[in-house]
């Protein structure tokens, strides 16, 4: 199914949305845009949020459960996720959940995650502005979203059209049909074209595709790479794919188990209690966190562990290349 | 999820963060990609910088030392008996025997407020905080020397330097943003020169490593300058135009060759020329600097050597050069701005001159006589003569030199009133406890060490019954019997304004998400990023000589290794924050001492081992980091493990014109615990 | 409920194996029939402190489950510290164990330091089963006498008629056995080939795996169990990578083949 809703709509729309369930979209706070929770803020779909939305299915911070100690035994409480929609997802972020989806639900799956991850509607937005940073198209992760979405906007001048991909899409649409109007074959046209556009802006940048980033693997300077990382964790933790996670305990004698993000590029990461460390100094960690895109990701879920979404080159401290993967001497 | 736009609660930097919230808590932390400064990045503290905030440790609820336990008691009470002992002490002993130690990591408003219930309400200017510790050389040293005792530049700036000399300042991790921008700057080709005793990451990086001597800076730096002049480097037209007193300074360094440097220094002499004519001969050259410079007896003096660096150079007022003093804390800037120091009111208005103006201002008397610093207090605490203290958000028994003799100060006062966020070493010997909000809990401004004046904004409530410090503060200035009700920040802003000429155009309306640098006079001025472009304050900036002096202690047969302390990237300051930061501890779970390994080899020391470093005034056990990083004869020990406080080893020696003590040069030993079975 | 929650257990028993080695007895409080294998491990939790890996010592042809917990930080501290009638949480059993569908009836077990504990599972198990195995021999080294686990039970082993053989970096006046490497031990046994299990510091793994294989032992008959830092145990945190694998969901036991090149 696919529908026209008119830009001055998209308000009606959300706040119709917005009476079921949560909405999530890119929104103005100051000068910067962020997903947040939509209360009627001006939508931004300008730029591409610097933090994914994927931080709403396996969020930074996140409560496993609660132990309550009672008379000497504990008892433990679940917290249930609220049912969301998140509404302008670009394609690269969501080739990112079908990495997430891979990784959660090989055995043993994990409920936690695909709770949330089931209690989200994925209303992703049709990439027609690229970020500068952003290599997409060479890895097969965007501008254009084919599948795995339950709706999906395209901003063209007037409006945007919107494809339903899922059986709950389509009940969206159906459920709000008064907002939209019939789907005139320009408005398909100036998808394709803004689309096309997207794409030739990706093309004409460097190649960065899988093969040229191997290539680069093969033959960096991890060390000098080391020894100009400042250690920040930026890179890990605006990666969409990046999932590594802590355990850790709040509380004495009650209290709560959380999941925090974690990020390989710290010391502590790997390095066991006794204090032996398996990847000991700075350019193995980071050796490691390309090879687990390239290589180990792809081994065990037979997909890219990269995006192209370019939010670690615009994130690191250190003026490293992150994909030339050199540094300046 | 909410996303709230606020200023980083750790180092100056002053970077923007976005605190997410859901269900009234922290969840998570991101950058501000449009922030002007960090531009969407953050060190690894910043991006932990919510987790500390909902920890279950937090104060909640105001509590009463009774005997040896605490008691929870109301509010209401807790403030009754603060007046009571205040006014108490005051009566009995004057009011000079209260003082007050304000917080770096309060908000500006929070310092002004302080900074007043000391003059106003308690009539005394015993009021102080830790930037005695940090950049007191720095307010003092600039201040004569530019008229300013502030950075010159904005951060930003330094990536458009030609040469960047970093001297004691582990800028990679104490100011990781700061880091990013000279990175940024040898990405363009900048040239790096680090003088630091450690091979500090920076200096790895660097095109060349001076390794001076802790507490040798004024020999070396004199003898750089002097290669300047001997070479005709210097900038004739800035020093005729725009300065005074060059020639006493030509004069005095002089004598001062490299050679002699390095005999005292230990600097490379052939290094130091090769150093002095990189930095001589480039257009546009940049001075970073921190404790390194500053925590010695000879703080002011090696600030001012510094400033005669760059006023020789002309390397004043322009982007791309300046002189980069890095401030430690998000607010420490704004504290020093707030006048939270016994000899300013608020914007350096000198006590002897505007009291006048602060009478009218705040409606009452004010006291004239000299207040103490912070280091003072303490003294004055231990011969009895100050008897009352507020501390906010400090922990002096951490951070403060020689942690015996500070405890032993604190537990001779009658009474001790403590604000903070969470149980400190400090608020165990209080009589009465607060709990306050965090950065998370409170609306109001931080100054970063650009002279950014910056929003702070309130993104979940304070626990159980903490609250933000201004209302308590406001409470307690009313209680004294000083007209005093703001109905919030923005209302105390208004009043700094008013009588703080370099914050006269600040306005949080007009603050928005960019901030503003100070000086901002008034309303139509867009504020200030780049200083003394045109003219100083003072009209010349002024030179003065200064002659190398002794470090206080000295090594000997005894006691033959130079101590120095500092921080790790990981932790900030005394820990309180940063080891309730699961990752950070994680990072840096243990204290650790570090030795040269030719000095570890000669001992018999391995990697890991637990050893004895001890000082005259204490000993501590610590594992011992083996490395080539640092010089020969020279020991490292970080400052943030209470388990291990390395102030327990430090000394109070002051510098003589800022009061800051040596906390970079310690006497020291090192012994195996096995040893000791056979010195009987 | 979540696989993150784990079941409780009470600790029934506390026995002391060296200085700073537990060996603690558990009955899960739960009604569950807990199956496990020689090689496999647990989650096990202080509720405040957190959750940290701990191997099965117990073998389960025996009716007791039990942890040898030795003291290496703030969590295993704080197991430690509990006494008789506590509770803590256990998730699990985790990771693979050892594959003996797939191993030789001639078996080598060689263990070093504290390695050896997830080790003597399999020990007991072949001696429970004795007849289902060949030739088994058992190498253990550790730094001192003291720091010996199990000493009691060398004895059994020896009378179900497996070769045992231990050794110590450092002796002492009161200890009367062998003195040099866990390799060295090696060279003792007459042992046909088969399958080996190996636990111990990557460096005594690739020796003894190196010594095995010049006897004629097939790198992917050589079986070792890694240690690595853990946090869920269930192959989804990325703390313990080892390149493609996570050692708590695709190990800890691995044949050398595998990560000889990633140890």
């Amino acid at each position: 199914m696919i529908v026209f809703l008119a830009k001055d709509k998209l308000p009606a729309l959300l706040s119709e949305l917005n009476e079921m369930l949560e909405v999530v979209a890119p929104v103005r706070i100051g000068n910067d845009t962020a997903f947040a929770t939509w209360v009627g803020q001006p939508i931004d779909f300008e730029k591409n949020p610097q933090i994914s939305p994927t931080e709403f299915l396996l969020p930074q911070r996140e409560v496993l459960f609660k132990y309550i100690q009672h008379s000497g035994r504990y008892v433990f409480e679940e917290v249930e996720p609220k049912s969301k929609l998140i509404l302008g997802m670009r394609p690269c972020d969501l080739n990112a959940v079908k990495v997430l989806d891979k990784i959660f639900g090989t055995e043993p799956f994990d409920k936690l995650y695909f709770r949330r991850r089931r209690s989200a509607i994925l209303a992703v937005l049709n990439c027609s502005k690229p970020e500068e940073t952003c290599f997409c198209s060479h890895l097969g992760a965007g501008p254009e979203c084919i599948d795995g979405f339950d709706l999906l906007f395209t901003e063209l001048d007037s409006g945007y059209l919107i494809e339903s991909g899922s059986s709950v899409g389509m009940l969206i649409l159906k459920e709000h049909s008064d907002l939209f109007q019939e789907v005139k074959s320009v408005y398909l046209a100036e998808k394709n074209e803004r689309i096309s556009k997207a794409k030739e802006t990706l093309n004409s940048r460097p190649n960065l595709s899988k093969d040229k980033i191997m290539g680069a693997l093969e033959t960096a300077d991890w060390e000098s790479m080391g020894n100009n990382c400042l250690s920040c964790g930026g890179c890990t933790f605006v990666c969409p794919i990046c999932h590594c996670f802590n355990i850790l305990d709040l509380g004495v004698p009650d209290g709560e188990r959380l999941r925090c993000r974690d990020s390989c590029i710290l010391s502590g990461f790997s390095r066991m209690a006794g204090g032996v460390n398996p990847r000991k100094s700075a350019g193995e960690r980071i050796r490691n966190w390309y090879f687990d895109k390239f290589q180990f990701i792809p081994e065990n879920t037979g997909l890219l562990g990269c995006v192209g979404c370019g939010r670690c080159i615009s994130v690191c401290l250190a003026s490293m290349d992150r994909w030339s993967l050199k540094v300046p001497r | 999820m909410d996303k709230v736009l606020t200023t980083c609660v750790y180092c100056g930097c002053g970077c923007g963060l976005f605190l997410h919230v859901e269900d009234g808590r922290i969840v998570g932390v991101s950058p501000s990609p449009m922030h002007p400064m960090s531009k969407g990045r953050l060190c690894i503290k910043g991006w932990l910088a919510g987790d500390f905030v909902s920890h279950p440790d937090r104060l909640k609820f105001p509590m009463v030392r009774r005997e040896d336990r605490f008691a929870r008691v109301s509010w209401d009470e807790a403030i009754s008996i603060i007046k009571r002992k205040f006014r108490e002490i005051s009566d009995k002993s004057g009011p000079d025997s209260l003082g007050v130690l304000t917080s770096a990591k309060g908000t500006n408003e929070e310092n002004y407020l302080l900074a007043k219930l000391a003059r106003a309400g308690l009539k005394t200017n015993n009021v102080d905080h830790v930037a005695r510790l940090c950049h007191a050389p720095t307010v003092v040293g600039l201040g004569y020397a530019f008229g300013s005792g502030a950075m010159t530049n904005p951060i930003s700036s330094l990536a458009h330097a030609d040469v960047i000399l970093i001297v004691g300042s582990n800028t990679a991790e104490q100011h990781p943003l700061v880091a990013s921008y000279i990175l940024e700057a040898k990405a363009n080709g900048a040239k790096l020169i680090v003088a630091d005793p450690r091979k500090v990451q920076l200096a790895d990086l660097a095109d060349l490593h001076l390794k001076p001597k802790p507490g040798s800076d004024v020999a070396w730096i004199n003898a750089f300058l002097n290669v300047i002049i001997q070479d005709g480097l210097i900038n004739e037209r800035f020093i005729i135009e725009r300065t005074e007193g060059f020639e006493a300074v030509k004069q005095s360094v002089s004598v001062y060759t490299p050679e002699l440097a390095e005999s005292i220094s230990g600097v490379n002499a052939q290094d130091l020329r090769k150093a002095a004519i990189i930095f001589g001969s480039a257009e546009r050259c940049a001075i970073v600097y921190a404790m390194g410079i500053t925590q010695h007896i000879a703080g002011t003096d090696n600030v001012q050597a510094l400033a005669n660096l760059s006023l020789a150079t002309g390397n004043i007022g322009l982007d791309g050069t300046g002189l980069y003093p890095l401030r430690g804390h998000q607010n420490v800037q704004g504290s020093c701005d707030m006048g939270a120091l016994p000899e300013f009111y608020p914007g350096y208005q000198k006590v002897s001159d505007a009291r006048e103006k602060f009478q009218q201002a705040w409606g009452t008397d004010l006291p004239d006589r000299p207040g103490l610093t912070a280091l003072e207090m303490m003294a004055a605490a231990e011969n009895g003569n100050l008897k009352g203290l507020l501390v906010v958000g400090e922990n002096p028994v951490i951070s403060f030199p020689d942690t015996y003799r500070i405890k032993n100060a604190l537990n001779l006062l009658d009474f001790l009133m403590v604000m903070d966020i969470f149980p400190t070493e400090t608020t165990e010997l209080a009589d009465v406890v607060l709990p306050c909000a965090s950065f998370a809990e409170k609306n109001g401004t931080f100054t970063s060490t650009e002279r950014r004046v910056q929003r702070v904004r309130s993104a979940v409530a304070p626990p159980g019954e903490a609250k933000e410090e201004w209302r308590v503060i406001n409470e307690l200035i009313c209680q004294l019997g000083i007209a005093s009700c703001y109905s919030g920040p923005e209302e105390i802003m208004a009043e700094i304004a008013s009588v703080t000429p370099i914050y006269g155009g600040i306005d949080y309306g007009r603050l928005d998400v960019n901030g503003i640098h100070w000086p901002c006079p008034d309303r139509n001025h867009d504020g200030t990023p780049i200083l003394h472009n045109e003219r100083f304050p003072i009209n010349r900036a002024r030179f003065r000589p200064v002659e190398y002096i002794d470090p206080y202690e000295l090594i000997n047969d005894d006691y033959p290794l130079i101590l120095t302390t500092g921080r790790s990237l990981y932790h900030f300051h005394t820990g309180t924050m940063t080891r309730r930061t699961s990752l950070l501890d994680r990072e840096v779970p243990v204290p650790f001492v570090e030795i040269n390994s030719d000095d570890a080899l000669a001992m018999g020391i391995r990697n890991g081992q637990r050893i004895i470093v001890e000082t005259r005034r204490g000993q501590l056990f610590l594992d011992a980091r083996i490395t080539a990083d640092i010089s020969e004869g020279t020991i490292f020990v970080p400052f943030h493990f209470t388990e291990a406080p390395a102030n327990v080893l430090t000394n109070w020696a002051l510098d003589s014109q800022s009061k800051i003590s040596e906390l970079k040069v310690s006497a020291a030993r090192i012994r195996r615990p096995e040893d000791d079975r056979f010195s009987g | 409920m979540s696989d993150y929650i784990p079941m409780q257990a009470e600790i029934i028993d506390i026995d002391i194996e060296s200085s700073n080695t537990y060996l603690i007895s558990l009955k899960i409080l739960e009604d569950i029939d807990f199956c496990y294998r020689p090689g496999q491990f647990v989650m096990v939790s202080v509720f405040g402190l957190g959750e940290c890996p701990i191997s099965i010592t117990s073998s389960p042809t025996r009716k007791t489950l039990q942890l040898c917990v030795r003291r290496a930080g703030r969590i295993t501290n704080g197991i430690m510290d509990c006494l008789v009638g506590d509770i803590i949480g256990i998730r699990g059993p985790c990771g693979n164990g050892f594959p003996l569908e797939i191993m030789k009836k001639n078996i080598i077990i060689a263990g070093g330091g504290s390695g050896f504990a997830t080790l003597r599972s399999l020990v007991n198990y072949i001696v429970d089963q004795r007849s289902k195995f060949g030739n088994v021999a058992v190498a253990y080294g550790a730094r001192t006498r003291r720091d010996l686990y199990f000493m009691q039970e060398y004895k059994g082993w020896q009378q179900a008629g497996v070769d045992v053989g231990i050794t110590v970096d450092i002796g002492d006046e009161s200890w009367k056995g062998d003195i040099g490497l866990v390799t060295s031990l090696i060279d003792k046994f007459k042992l046909p080939q088969g399958s080996a299990a190996i636990c111990g510091p990557p460096i005594m793994i690739n020796a003894v795996a190196t010594k095995l294989m010049d006897r004629g032992f097939d790198h992917s008959d050589i079986f070792v169990s890694l240690e690595r830092h853990m946090k869920c145990g269930v192959g989804k945190c990325e703390h313990c990578m080892i390149g493609p694998y996570h050692a708590c969901k695709d190990g800890p036991v691995f044949s050398y083949d595998k990560v000889k090149k990633l140890l």
